[in-house]
């Protein structure tokens, strides 16, 4: 079953690398990633998949790379 | 032969060390790869890594022609696509999801590898009538370790180095593990006392170790 969600993180980010880690994610688990904001504290991403794969999508980048720390995740459907 | 950015086989295990149904670490320029034989027999090498969290496939377990994370039971087939996730057993894997593999080849009782990860060398290994003996790791950089050898042994096309130890005419070949640590690989030419010629493999062990840092420095050693 697809779903398509918007995700919220907040946190401390690199913005480049949490962009870079996001598309690298994305591409692996053939989800479609649309960044609609990306700063130091707060990240929002559209995310379109099949539900498991938006689910491991969501948890790898709630770990994140190693420069930036996820403190919260909220996601609400798009 | 040392130089990373060349691409060219070398050896990362001994044949017979990987039993069908096993799996081990190695590393080749210090990237870091998983040698598995599946149960029908057939060695692969990839990179160590699942692709899921990024832990060692050389910790999975190989089940038949798969093998499994130690994390969370991701399977890959061999050709390092992932077919099955146990928490989601009803998802149709994507494509997407497989593991960075490398090509392989066994040849004189040795695993080979082509140091171009996805690459498609051109021919494969030499293939020649050697026993493949054990395999030891010098705390010494490839580069040195390859000039020391060049002053007793032979460098052959394939960059292995001929020459007599212990008694026996042995063929070593190099696996530059990372920029400091040189694994060596001993097979034996012909006839030969293999407990000798591991006694004798150590003592050039320690001879390549002891050696003066100089460029000129020579082994000494009596094997």
């Amino acid at each position: 079953m697809r779903e398509r969600i918007e995700l919220v993180f907040l946190g401390v980010f690199e913005p480049a690398s949490f962009a870079e880690f996001m598309r690298h994610r994305a591409r692996r688990l053939s989800v479609d990633a649309e960044t609609r904001r990306l700063d130091a504290g707060r990240v929002e991403v559209t995310v379109e998949g099949e539900s498991a794969l938006v689910d491991m999508f969501e948890v790898a980048c709630s770990l994140g790379p190693l420069d930036c720390l996820v403190t919260d995740v909220a996601r609400r459907a798009a | 032969m040392t130089d990373p950015a060349v691409p060219a086989w070398h050896a990362v295990a001994l044949a017979a060390d990987i039993e069908p149904g096993t799996s081990a670490g190695t590393r080749l320029h210090d990237r870091e790869l998983v040698v598995w034989r599946d149960s029908a027999g057939a060695s692969h090498v990839w990179e160590d890594r699942c692709p899921h969290r990024g832990m060692r496939l050389s910790f999975g377990f190989v089940r038949g022609d798969h093998i499994a994370c130690l994390y969370h039971g991701w399977a890959y087939d061999t050709a390092g696509q992932c077919r099955a996730i146990p928490a989601h057993p009803d998802l149709a894997v994507p494509e997407t999801i497989r593991v960075p593999t490398y090509a392989s080849a066994e040849a004189s009782g040795l695993i080979f590898v082509w140091s171009e990860m996805g690459a498609t060398p051109m021919s494969p290994p030499a293939a020649r009538p050697l026993t493949a003996l054990r395999s030891l790791f010098v705390e010494a950089t490839p580069e040195r370790v390859a000039a020391l050898l060049a002053g007793r042994f032979a460098p052959g096309p394939d960059g292995s180095f001929a020459g007599c130890l212990a008694g026996a005419d042995v063929v070593l070949f190099l696996q530059p593990f990372t920029a400091e640590r040189t694994g060596l690989h001993v097979t034996i030419d012909g006839a030969g006392d293999g407990a000798l010629v591991s006694r004798g493999a150590e003592a050039l062990r320690h001879a390549i170790e002891a050696a003066a840092p100089s460029r000129f420095a020579s082994l000494e050693f009596a094997a």
